[in-house]
């Protein structure tokens, strides 16, 4: 057996169900919180503001995520998991997976032999453009129907829709090519649907390449809350997001809304649709396959501005569209996760701030950095507390559980894509539809440029702060200005080591070679670690 | 009913407990606030003195006020000392004391005390003035102080003592002794403690003149103004802040000022207001020096404790200024041996005592500059061949 291939990472496991008492705690903690932030805003908007446009943006900055925070807390209070239901004999299920040119056909291989390897009885279906003949006997070998889709547009979602045409199957697992499932995949899923309301079953995602490096690890971090506590919140509140692989939905449902949606964010535009026509949706905490996360900072941020630039497009087109065919709490959630990558704008103010004062002497608030500790420190504990209280929702917490500051830092890195997202969809521009690399990609990413652009920047800035007070600045003008203006530099230089962090990304992705992790993944030994309970059909 | 009487209860249950986790993380946040900004200010000193050390390496004025270094360190010294300490205050001192160091130029001399007035409350700009007191420190002068106890800025939601009052300095000095306002001053001590140079401080400056401050005569007792600098005074003893040179600063106006002197044991200098507003304003005329001092001076002397003129100067409307400070200059030496210390008041926007805009400031007046230069170079020039400019 291989080193590469952790046995805990191949069992089944799913997130723990919230118990009368924990929604208690978690009520308990949000009230605290909420408490805290009214206490914080009473001090904040008595404070002297300095320059007015700069204490306006800084306001900006700290009530937006201050804002979101509440969203987040209100969800956790709805944490819910659906009780698990026996899947009924005899459906007719389908699984879709697609291929595209330059994707590793090894890749298929272990993808393919893991969807026959699924219990439930099914048909496995290869939608495939790449034109390659290999690829038709690769689904052979494995059973599955190979279905040749070239030329269609709308990538995934327009194979998937011309699909839908050539099947019969009254209910599709859209399953992505880097995942690999496990046997017991629709033994999970498929009981939901004896419930005619329900439209779609998307279940939690787990990753196997975490291993492999910096991004490739922060990346995972950024998805476990939101497969966890996140998206149970978001199925109490009866909003569940179909996140793409692994949704497994309702032909009719589909059909009722004209097929999957086209576009960068086309999973979470189906979700909406879906709901808009008033399906129901079940979000399953459980992890039943293992997937890939980018492993180099450029596919990493090629796949975050496509869904920054698809998330923004249902912001300000899909979801006014569908506004009124959704619940208030749907409004609420579905407004909350396609502002998500507005972050990218308030990083960037919090970024360039300290240079306001630096280079022109202008500052955005007069305030006692004890009274912003006195009064932001409560709140940062309580959302501290409540951050960690909730990963006992995590899908799997014994590999999840942490403070994930390498998904943190990778966050704050992808500020000038989910702002270039953001830009875009403000003047409707076009970015391809481009599958996320599978494997890593060699050599320094043009996307690092503003990171190393903003390092120099501060080096310089500081350099030019020491010449001028060495030089040029008069001897009273020093005298009074030292706190103010190394303040300002430590300010500066909390975003500087968050930025050479992402630069250590780069740099290591500059490495990495172009691995194929699925090599070392047994389905044996996946099949001997999952062993079959409640076959009834 | 049941199941609603439950769920009230457990919602309530729940808000209570919030408000527990609340109150403890606000303590704990408090207890930890306390430790971080010590930390923090630790941390800030011992980087702005790298600074001081590899970085900012011009301290020119701190050099040339060399003569200065016994008085830095010693309070002693301070409390008698063997020499006229001129000082003075600008109001736009912020800006790097550009004004003064100007000033300074011009007069060909270092001035070893500068002056910056705070008022009590609940922001920021009203707690100790560390930035500032450090800055003089780097330029090589003595700070002084002037802590004025206005009341108007304090959130009335935390001193409800203060709600619902026509004039929240209406006997606001009584509050002080009570001990309404000891969080505000425990926390003013607690900075101080970060500063370790003695400096002067002029806590309720005037106290006697009843048209002035809010914590004049029409608001408040002589009494209580004593039991409030008392109070005030005590929680400096009882930190150990020995370093502190208290500077009771009555207004000479009045023959009343005896009524309001807190005692021997709490009072290290005697300041007076020597100010000349000639003819601005209705109730002034041009006085000279000695028609201002002369009967405080003759009361106060009494005391025996050194004498500064904390705010000195003449507006130059109704008279001669020039004339004026060499007058005043050479009576200081000849007539008022107890005057040891001698503040300019270079205040460009002055709008205390009157509806007008005053402007204090000499720094183009090129008679009055004349005089002062003229002073100073005969001054500097005892001290420099040892002796101690007294007489001149």
């Amino acid at each position: 057996m291989n080193s590469n291939f952790d046995p805990e990472f191949w069992k089944f496991h799913e997130a723990r169900k919230p118990s009368a008492w924990s929604s208690f705690i978690l009520v308990i903690l949000v009230f605290g919180g909420l408490i805290n932030v009214v206490n914080f805003g009473m001090w904040w908007f008595k404070q002297e503001p300095g320059q007015f446009w700069l204490f306006f943006i800084l306001t900006l900055i700290f009530w937006w995520s201050i804002f979101r925070m509440i969203i987040m807390w209100i969800s956790y209070i709805a944490i819910n998991k659906p009780r698990k239901k026996k899947a009924p004999k005899d459906l007719s299920v389908a699984i879709f997976t697609t291929s595209s040119p330059g994707e590793p056909l090894s890749m298929f291989d272990k993808t393919l032999e893991a969807c026959k390897n699924i219990r439930y009885p099914h048909t496995t279906y290869l939608l495939d453009d790449t034109q390659d003949p290999a690829f038709k006997e690769l689904a052979e070998k494995h059973g599955a129907v190979w279905l040749e889709l070239v030329g269609i547009p709308g990538a995934k979602a327009g194979k998937i829709n011309a699909a839908l045409q050539k099947t019969k199957e009254d209910f599709i697992l859209v399953m992505d090519p880097d995942h690999i499932p496990f046997p017991n995949f629709f033994d999970e899923v498929l009981g939901f649907f004896t419930n005619p309301d329900v439209g779609f079953v998307q279940v939690s995602q787990g990753y196997y390449n975490q291993y492999r490096s910096f991004v490739a690890q922060g990346a995972a971090e950024q998805t476990y809350g939101f497969y966890g506590p996140t998206l149970m919140g978001l199925y109490g509140l009866g909003s569940s997001v179909a996140i793409g692989a692994n949704c497994t939905f309702r032909r009719e449902a589909l059909e009722s809304i004209g097929g999957h949606a086209i576009g960068l964010a086309e999973d979470m535009m189906t979700a909406i649709r879906l709901h808009g026509k008033g399906w129901k949706s079940i979000y399953h905490p459980v992890i039943v396959t293992r997937g890939l996360v980018p492993e180099d900072l450029g596919s990493f941020c090629k796949q975050q501005l496509k869904w920054s630039r698809g998330v923004h497009e249902i912001l300000f087109s899909d979801l006014p569209k569908t506004w009124n065919g959704l619940s208030t709490l749907q409004r609420l959630t579905y407004f909350g996760i396609s502002t998500y990558y507005i972050s990218g704008l308030t990083m960037f103010l919090f970024l360039i701030l300290p240079y306001f004062t630096l280079w022109f002497d202008v500052i955005p608030i007069d305030i006692e950095f004890t009274e912003f500790l006195t009064h932001w420190v409560p709140l940062a504990l309580a959302a501290t507390v409540i951050y960690l209280y909730c990963q006992r929702f995590l899908s799997h917490p014994k590999t999840e559980f942490g403070l994930h500051l390498k998904g943190t830092i990778l966050k704050f890195v992808c500020w000038p894509v989910f702002l270039q997202g953001f830009l875009l969809s403000l003047i409707n521009g076009k970015i391809p539809y481009i599958p996320t690399a599978k494997q890593a990609v060699k050599g320094f990413t043009p996307f690092i440029r503003p990171h190393v652009y903003i390092a120099l920047f501060f080096i310089l800035t500081v350099i030019w702060v020491i010449i001028k007070r060495m030089h040029f600045t008069p001897e009273g003008e020093i005298a009074f200005t030292r706190w103010e203006t190394w303040g300002m530099i430590f300010f500066a230089a909390i975003a500087f080591v968050m930025t050479l962090g992402g630069i250590y990304a780069a740099w290591q992705s500059r490495n990495l070679d172009a691995a194929e992790p699925w090599k070392d993944i047994d389905i044996e030994e996946i099949n001997k670690l999952n062993p079959d309970e409640d076959k009834d059909y | 009913m049941k199941t609603k009487i439950i769920r009230i209860v457990v919602v309530l249950a729940a808000l209570l407990l919030a408000l527990i986790i609340f109150v403890m993380t606000s303590y704990f946040s408090n207890r930890s606030v306390t430790t971080i900004n010590d930390a923090l200010v630790k941390v800030g000193t011992f980087w702005t003195s790298l600074e001081k050390h590899w970085i900012t390496k011009n301290n020119q004025r701190y050099g040339e006020l060399e003569w200065l270094e016994p008085y830095r360190n010693s309070s002693l010294l301070l409390k008698n000392p063997d020499t006229i300490l001129f000082g003075i205050y600008d109001d736009k001192y912020k800006d790097g004391v550009r004004r003064i160091l100007a000033l300074e130029d011009s007069l060909n001399t270092r001035l070893p005390i500068i002056q910056v007035y705070t008022a009590w409350g609940s922001k920021k700009k009203h707690q100790f003035p560390l930035l500032e007191v450090n800055a003089i420190r780097d330029l090589g002068s003595i700070p002084m102080i002037t802590w004025e106890p206005w009341l108007d800025v304090f959130d009335n939601n935390k001193y409800p003592q203060l709600k619902g009052k026509d004039n929240v300095n209406m006997n606001g000095l009584a509050l002080i002794a009570q001990g309404v306002f000891d969080d505000y001053i425990d926390k003013w001590i607690e900075r101080v403690k970060n500063f370790d140079s003695p400096f002067f401080l002029r806590f309720g400056h005037e106290m006697n003149d009843p048209y002035r401050y809010p914590w004049g005569p029409h608001n408040n007792t002589p009494e209580t103004y004593i039991a409030a600098w008392r109070h005030v005074h005590q929680k400096f003893q009882a930190a150990n802040l020995s370093h502190v040179l208290w500077v009771w600063s009555p207004h000479p106006a009045y023959d009343n000022e005896f009524m309001f002197y807190p005692g021997h044991d709490c009072v290290d200098w005697i300041g007076l207001t020597g100010l000349n507003y000639g003819k601005v304003v209705g109730w002034s005329q041009w006085w000279t020096f000695e028609e201002i001092i002369q009967t405080s001076y003759e009361a106060l002397s009494l005391y025996n404790k050194p004498i500064m003129i904390s705010e000195f100067g003449s507006l130059s409307y109704g008279g001669h200024r020039a004339g004026w400070y060499a007058d005043a200059l050479q009576k200081i030496h000849t007539q008022y041996p107890m005057i040891k210390s001698i503040l300019f008041f270079h205040s460009l926007e002055d709008f205390i005592s009157t509806k007008k805009i005053l402007d204090w400031t000499f720094l183009y007046d090129q008679e009055t500059l004349e005089v002062l230069k003229y002073y100073f170079n005969a001054r500097d020039s005892i001290l420099k061949n040892g002796g101690d400019g007294l007489s001149l």
